[in-house]
């Protein structure tokens, strides 16, 4: 559990410290103040803990020599007989325990022993004392070997009492009249210290972490101060990129950041006044585009009127008359023909395009198209081939459209296609559906595929056209295809043929993961070889 | 009915060129033209010419053709055609909301003009005489009348017929295309907002509650069928 929660937690981190210059910089800066703040606190703490030992010991020191002096007093002062009554002699140690007792004002209170000191015959022997719950363990026998070896001298060492607390002992020789050489050991209880460094140590972590806190307080806020306004501006420059001409950065002050934010206005002014112009410019120019287009309507249908009522007697009028009426017809629906593609195309060019959605069965769709074209086909000797694996479901297209553009590519097929076979391939997956026009013909050159969606663009300008294409076809139609989210996509090899394919989504708004149909499609069709392979 | 003699068409176009050629057509055809060019006196020519049908240019010196259009139909159920250079959308609905009963996009040929006249002149002939019941109202076949109770309801020729084609199969579902063709006599794909326009001018009519449609009712993603009675 922990590791995971380590394994995902890391890499957010991670994350948050390369996007977030703000909490880079208060995570430095904390990191960095607590070395600082730590290794003073560790310092202040050592040599506190030093001091309050040292004054300790030495506090000690003077006590246990006090008492050492006390004690080889009474010893001293007590009758020097030599038959003194053991009986006295204890009674001896006891007021001299007494005395020391009465004498220490080191607070910790302290446990007094006498002992004797190993290996000497005397005439009596003192019975060695201690005070109640002195603890025996902690005078060691090395303690009391170089307590041997020092006479007149105090010796202080550091230990720990039995109940955990830390303690110094303090060990001096006395020498008893009649019974020779005795120990003195005074015990002190340092826990007192002990809970004063305790309590330094805490005040010193805290005091640590209260400052840390700080310093890491302060440093967001100061970095928040510079941070904000240049953040601001970042988020200023993207609303302008995405097409928010009007968004501004507040300037305020004389400072950098106010000359940042008046720089940027400046350019974001012009950036307005550029784009406003070049969008101004092409919409009068899209405008005109449509009003000439409106306006050559109404002559134009006075001219097919005119033209279809000579067209409709033109029996009756001498032969090069009715070629004349005849030509007049034909050139009238060309006419017509491009007018309204460039209408379309312009309606394209203002964005004033609607999709007008509704479920269409995508197969019969095609076949419907298929079908419409099957007479031309037939005059060029194409055989039409409907191969259809998938895509018998309702999609949301607008029929209209699609079917524009599915005549389109069907003509350019026949056109192009040399009387040679055309497939026409349509299959779905989970996404999309695909639609595939293939024609076994002339095929196009790398430069010129590129262009092929160009408008007014032509596959080969002394080729003979027949079926009057408008040069605006592809154009329109790749149009058709992005307004309902799909792709219209051509590959061509030149003697082999070339093949269209359109792939518009199952959903609306649910994008397209790939094409269910390879450009050019894979399966080879029976009976159809490559032109020139 | 106008099968006798030559029907009268108000031809109302500013353009005087498109006029005298579509006159020229109409004449034909053997119908008998009228001429306004101006949309300020278009209303007046049509009251004083009593016309059997309206062509009607939707841009029009003086007033817009809707206005026109809006006017004539305040007054007369005389079926109005438009003569419209935009086939974008807001302008042909609001062509049609004002009570045009069907357009004609510039440019177009003189037999589609004269097919649509000729079906909005001819009403669709019914072998059923007598009298329909759709919901609460009477539909008098004979005598183009509808009545609910003892109140006339008014209706347009293409009103009443869109009515009485579907009062008189009771039991089927018209789906815009069925309607377009039966109605309007188109055989191809037309603009289905014919139906839907129209089908909302005579609910406003004909339905108490046009929003709780009781005569015509909408079967959902197929199209339409009468209300039983």
């Amino acid at each position: 559990m922990r590791g995971l929660g380590w394994r995902t937690y890391l890499p957010r981190l991670l994350r948050f410290w390369r996007r977030s210059l703000q909490f880079r910089t208060v995570a430095i800066t904390v990191i960095l103040s607590s070395v600082a703040v730590g290794l003073i606190g560790a310092y202040m703490s050592i040599s506190i803990s030093d001091n309050l030992l040292t004054s300790r010991s030495e506090q000690v020191n003077a006590e246990a020599a006090r008492a050492n002096l006390i004690a080889q007093q009474l010893f001293d002062d007590a009758p020097a007989t030599d038959e003194t009554n053991p009986v006295e002699l204890a009674t001896l140690g006891v007021s001299v325990q007494n005395a020391i007792a009465s004498s220490t004002t080191t607070p910790g209170g302290t446990g007094i022993a006498l002992k004797r000191t190993p290996g000497q015959q005397t005439q009596q022997v003192l019975q060695p004392t201690s005070s109640r719950n002195f603890p025996d363990e902690v005078v060691t026998v090395e303690m009391r070997e170089q307590l041997a070896g020092s006479p007149g001298e105090v010796l202080l060492q550091s230990v720990m009492l039995p109940d955990g607390e830390p303690g110094l002992v303090a060990g001096s020789q006395l020498s008893v009249p009649n019974a020779g050489v005795y120990e003195l050991y005074l015990v002190y209880d340092l826990s007192d210290a002990q809970l004063t460094l305790g309590f330094v140590q805490q005040t010193l972590l805290l005091g640590g972490l209260a400052l840390i806190a700080l310093i890491g307080a302060v440093t967001y806020v100061v970095v928040r101060l510079v941070v904000g306004p240049v953040r601001l501006a970042a988020e200023t420059s993207q609303k302008l990129a995405a097409g928010q001409l009007e968004v501004r950065i507040p300037e305020k002050g004389e400072d950098v950041i106010a000359t940042l934010a008046r720089s940027f206005n400046g350019m974001a002014d012009s950036l307005q006044h550029q784009i406003t112009r070049l969008a101004e410019l092409s919409r009068v120019q899209q405008r005109f585009v449509s009003d000439v287009s409106h306006e050559l309507r109404t002559p134009l249908t006075t001219i097919r009127l005119a033209g279809d009522m000579l067209y409709d007697q033109r029996e009756s009028f001498p032969p090069a008359t009715e070629r004349t009426a005849e030509l007049l017809h034909t050139q009238v629906q060309r006419f017509e023909v491009l007018l309204a593609d460039l209408l379309e195309i312009s309606r394209y060019d203002a964005g004033a395009v609607d999709l007008d959605l509704e479920p269409t069965n995508l197969v019969r769709l095609v076949n419907d198209a298929v079908d419409s074209i099957g007479a031309l086909a037939d005059e060029r000797g194409s055989d039409l081939r409907l191969v259809a694996p998938g895509g018998y479901f309702e999609a949301e297209v607008e029929a209209r459209r699609i079917r524009r553009i599915l005549r389109n590519l069907l003509g350019n097929a026949v056109e192009h296609g040399e009387g040679r076979p055309i497939v026409v391939t349509i299959d779905s997956n989970a996404t999309a559906i695909g639609i595939a026009v293939r024609d076994y013909g002339i095929g196009m050159a790398p430069a010129d595929v590129e262009k092929v969606f160009d408008r007014f663009w032509r596959a080969d300008p002394s080729r003979q056209r027949t079926i009057g294409g408008t040069g605006l076809g592809l154009a329109i139609s790749l149009e058709d295809a992005t307004l309902h989210e799909g792709w219209l996509e051509v590959w061509s090899d030149p003697g082999r043929g070339t093949c269209f394919r359109l792939t518009l989504p199952r959903e609306r708004g649910v994008p397209i993961s790939s094409s269910p149909v390879g450009l050019p499609p894979d399966e080879p069709v029976d009976g159809i070889e490559d032109a020139h392979a | 009915m106008v099968a006798m003699t030559a029907a009268r068409i108000l031809v109302v176009d500013d353009d005087t060129a498109l006029a005298e050629m579509i006159g020229i057509v109409l004449r034909t055809e053997g119908f008998e033209p009228v001429f306004c060019a101006d949309g300020a006196q278009a209303f007046a020519v049509f009251q004083a010419s009593k016309p059997d049908l309206v062509l009607l240019d939707l841009m029009l010196p003086g007033k817009v053709g809707i206005e026109v259009c809006a006017e004539i139909r305040a007054e007369s159920g005389v079926p109005v055609i438009m003569l419209t250079a935009k086939s974008d959308t807001s302008d042909v609905v609001r062509g049609l909301e004002s009570g045009a009963d069907d357009y004609v996009v510039k440019p177009f040929n003189p037999k589609e003009l004269v097919a649509r006249i000729r079906t909005r002149l001819r009403p669709t002939q019914t072998t059923t005489t007598g009298t329909l019941q759709v919901g609460d109202i009477e539909v008098d076949v004979a005598g183009h009348e509808v009545r609910r109770g003892d109140a006339r309801i008014n209706l347009t020729p293409l009103e009443f017929e869109l009515l009485l084609a579907l009062a008189l199969k009771p039991q089927q579902v018209f789906t815009r295309e069925m309607l377009l063709e039966q109605v309007w006599g188109y055989h191809y794909k037309a603009d289905t907002r014919l139906v839907n326009v129209h089908v909302q001018r005579l609910r406003a009519k004909v339905e108490e509650d046009p929003d709780n449609p009781r005569i015509v009712m909408t079967v959902r993603g197929v199209g339409y069928r009468a209300g039983s009675s």
